[in-house]
């Protein structure tokens, strides 16, 4: 850097004897000289980021807990999904599965990740993170049907209808936790297996990860859950 | 995993294909006229017009394609302005950057139909233009992380060469058409041969890193779908042998025939030589073996975005966990 500065002085230095070449000079040394800051910044932050890959940016995130031993795939979560968000023709909000060979099972929404690349791809803006716990809200109103999130989503939470031609998702029932309510999903789960709360504090729960095998890396979008795996 | 019984989601279809590869036609077509206007391509080139006439209405073309394969496209098309307002979203760059081009380009197909030179800035603002529809084509699909087939550098880079060369081929085969009695061949052949060792260069590359498991191992599956899978014919057949290996064939055979007749006239020029050397370009527009190696570079474009639509398997198929 003082090499830089040294060198940008001197230009100034040059500019007074021939103004047209060395302006430009000073141009170029400027431009080279913010590339290089540009590029000192942006290492140090992937590094800081990769340092705690759990905490989420905002401290109040809300996310979901799944206990992967209490659950029977009873689907009553899917059930009450559906019963109280009236699920648009063709698409699943929350999804249960039952693993193939290790016969445990998966219930799924959305994440709410920390970096919804449903956000950062969708070209009409539809999708807006709520400051106020993190829950990621899709406005079906606006979307066009391009279909860009459900590429960038590893986890396929945006669902297309043919029905309507437009996207919808898992909204954390943002509206009922808004009125002191719980999500219908956690509310209705007969074992407890599934349950909310602020991440911060889930992640305290005792043998939590953030990804099972099969699922993508959690390092992808950073998603706002936590599973007990079953031992 | 992925395609166990041959069902996965698949988002995007055939619109979004023919899409992709219009775009990447009519900037290619654009650059091709820019090129042989700078003199790029030999001072005798004819296809310093038929790239401009063709370039905005193919790239607005397929963009209305692209509209109707919204869900929303024709049921409330007023929520398209909407798709001008996520910068973060490369969709968003596209709109910007497609119709910017299609606009430009109709301006200076304009110049180019009334036979008057466009001022400088304009041709240079649509060639940049054209360049960024090509790479932005490629860019929309690299920066999905959730498909692994798709995010690599590479594929900006091959979808601009691509473009490149079908756009050649598309301007050379209307250009003796458009210009009819004064068609002069230029170094086009040798522009070709250029165009399609890249792209063969980059598509060894970007195959050889997906099937070695650098972009892990449903970025290898995808590979595998199309070097030895269900896409096996449309990778081989169509866009690796059609695409690329006939013509670069084609291509190298009157170019090599020059050089050997340049090197004889350097030896010792006799009329005849001289003949000859100078025929073996002219015979070459006019067969109809250019025109079909022509159609056979088109096809292979088309192919290529075929099959990164069909094999792009996302990172969890969202179907079965193990």
């Amino acid at each position: 850097m003082t090499k830089k500065k040294r060198k940008e002085t001197s230009v100034i230095v040059e500019s007074s004897k021939s103004t047209l070449i060395s302006r430009r000079k000073v141009i170029k040394i400027g431009a080279m000289a913010s590339a290089a800051l540009a590029l000192g910044i942006f290492p140090g932050r992937v590094v800081k980021a990769a340092a705690a890959p759990n905490a989420p940016k905002n401290p109040k995130q809300m996310g979901f807990i799944y206990d992967q031993g209490k659950c029977v795939a009873c689907r009553v979560c899917q059930a009450a999904c559906k019963d109280a968000n009236n699920w648009e023709e063709g698409t699943e909000w929350r999804r249960v599965y039952i693993g193939e060979k290790t016969g445990d099972f998966l219930s799924i929404s959305c994440n709410h990740c920390d970096n919804p690349a449903c956000a950062t791809v969708c070209p009409v803006r539809a999708y807006t993170k709520r400051d106020k716990d993190g829950i990621v809200i899709q406005d079906r109103e606006k979307c066009v049907g391009c279909k860009y999130c459900m590429y960038a989503c590893p986890y396929h939470a945006p669902q297309f209808s043919d029905d309507t031609g437009r996207i919808s998702k898992c909204h954390f029932c943002f509206e009922r936790q808004d009125n002191g309510e719980k999500p219908a999903c956690a509310e209705r789960c007969p074992t407890g297996a599934l349950s909310y709360g602020e991440l911060s504090k889930l992640q305290q729960t005792q043998g939590v990860v953030t990804r099972i095998d099969g699922l993508p890396s959690a390092e992808l979008t950073r998603p706002s859950w936590v599973i007990i795996p079953k031992a | 995993m992925a395609v166990r019984g041959g069902i996965f989601k698949m988002h995007w279809h055939w619109l979004i294909v023919i899409y992709l590869f219009l775009g990447g036609l009519g900037a290619g077509a654009y650059l091709t006229s820019f090129a042989a206007e700078k003199g790029w391509l030999g001072k005798d080139s004819s296809l310093s017009r038929a790239g401009y006439f063709i370039a905005a209405p193919v790239v607005a073309f397929g963009t209305v394609l692209l509209v109707f394969d919204l869900g929303q496209g024709l049921h409330k098309p007023w929520l398209l302005i909407r798709l001008l307002s996520n910068f973060s979203s490369v969709m968003t760059w596209g709109v910007y950057i497609l119709s910017a081009f299609i606009m430009v380009g109709l301006l200076k197909g304009y110049f180019a139909f009334i036979k008057k030179s466009a001022p400088k800035l304009l041709s240079w603002a649509g060639a940049i233009l054209a360049l960024a529809t090509g790479a932005y084509t490629g860019l929309l699909l690299s920066v999905v992380e959730a498909v692994p087939f798709w995010n690599s550098g590479l594929m900006p880079v091959l979808f601009v060469t691509s473009a490149l060369s079908t756009g050649l081929s598309v301007t050379s085969l209307l250009a003796p058409w458009l210009e009819k009695g004064n068609f002069k061949e230029g170094r086009e052949g040798e522009a070709h041969i250029y165009l399609i060792g890249a792209e063969l260069i980059i598509v060894a590359i970007f195959f050889g890193m997906m099937n070695s498991g650098v972009y892990g191992a449903v970025g290898q599956e995808s590979a595998e779908l199309l070097i030895s899978g269900v896409y096996a014919l449309i990778f081989w057949g169509y866009f690796i042998g059609l695409g690329l290996l006939f013509p670069l064939v084609v291509f190298m055979i009157p170019y090599l025939r020059s050089k050997q007749a340049v090197k004889q006239l350097a030896k010792g020029p006799s009329v005849a030589e001289r003949e000859v050397a100078a025929t073996v370009q002219k015979e070459h527009h006019n067969s109809y073996l250019t025109i079909a190696t022509d159609i056979s570079v088109i096809i292979g474009g088309f192919a290529l975005r075929a099959i990164i639509i069909l094999a792009a398997l996302p990172i969890w198929d969202g179907i079965t966990i193990p």
